[in-house]
């Protein structure tokens, strides 16, 4: 039971870590136009919209 | 259609793909790395249907942009997967299989429901902006996975040239993205368009180099990679 739990508590550091690296990065800048995407296939010209119609 | 240098560098990148399952079918390896198969085949299955979008409708179009991001998180959680696999090599001989499917199960559930949270004002079109968010997020997650495993292998003097090939390289090719990433959010330069495909290109190189030139039964000491001369 406490390798499991401490399991979680390691799943929850890393996901407050990405998700805290991940606003670092994009400079606090929620729903960044900027994307990152597998492979060399060409990215489409803008992301789709988010929160507009 | 996109310029001739974005399609040269797509198609150098499909080649490489293929290259990997080549030289891992070549090498009797496919079953031992099939997640990693799994991943390229995949992403030549979504290459096609992307090829088919964007020379149909444009890259412009609606259709190509929901190609591309439903394909791409697809391809995303496919790159999770075969983390995982490398996590579950790594510390296999521990037994601690158990926990690793444990908390990759619960870290994937975590980020869809972070990317759930923050995609739930989205009025229309949520699947969409869900396949986004979500695979974004778990890119950072993949960098943040990738860096403790290369510190547990340090750790555990994990020997297997291939395995430490393999996340040496995923390190890298997270990393770069992440780079991008930021160059992008800085300013809208156009050269992150060629960049990142540039990158996407790095990963089957190197995961095809290392196929290639290693035997499964090559050994490389991984602590003697980080010794500083004195």
């Amino acid at each position: 039971m406490s390798r499991k739990l401490a399991a979680l508590a390691l799943v929850l550091a890393i996901l407050v870590c990405s998700m805290g690296l991940k606003t670092a990065i994009s400079h606090g800048n929620a729903g960044s136009p900027v994307m990152i995407a597998n492979g060399p296939a060409p990215a489409p010209i803008a992301p789709p919209p988010q929160g507009k119609k | 259609m996109p310029g001739p240098l974005v399609l040269a560098i797509w198609y150098v990148g499909i080649v490489l793909e293929i290259a990997f399952v080549v030289c891992s079918i070549a090498r009797k390896s496919f079953f031992r790395y099939i997640f990693l198969n799994a991943y390229f085949l995949l992403g030549l299955g979504s290459d096609a249907g992307r090829y088919f979008f964007l020379s149909k409708f444009g890259q412009g179009s609606d259709e190509y942009r929901y190609a591309y991001f439903y394909t791409d998180a697809l391809l995303t959680l496919a790159l999770y997967l075969a983390l995982i696999s490398l996590y579950s090599c790594v510390f296999g001989e521990l037994r601690f299989n158990r926990y690793v499917r444990f908390g990759a199960v619960i870290l994937l559930l975590g980020t869809a429901l972070f990317s759930y949270a923050v995609v739930v004002q989205s009025e229309q079109r949520l699947a969409t902006a869900f396949a986004y968010e979500l695979s974004q997020n778990l890119y950072f997650v993949g960098l943040v996975l990738t860096y403790i495993l290369w510190g547990a292998m340090l750790k555990l003097r994990e020997t297997r040239t291939r395995v430490v090939q393999f996340v040496l390289s995923l390190g890298l090719y997270f990393s770069a993205y992440a780079a991008c990433y930021a160059l992008g959010n800085l300013s809208n330069y156009p050269v992150v368009q060629y960049l990142s495909g540039g990158i996407g290109c790095l990963l089957p190189l190197a995961w095809t180099v290392t196929m290639w030139r290693h035997a499964e039964e090559s050994r490389l000491e991984p602590a003697r990679l980080l010794a500083v001369a004195r």
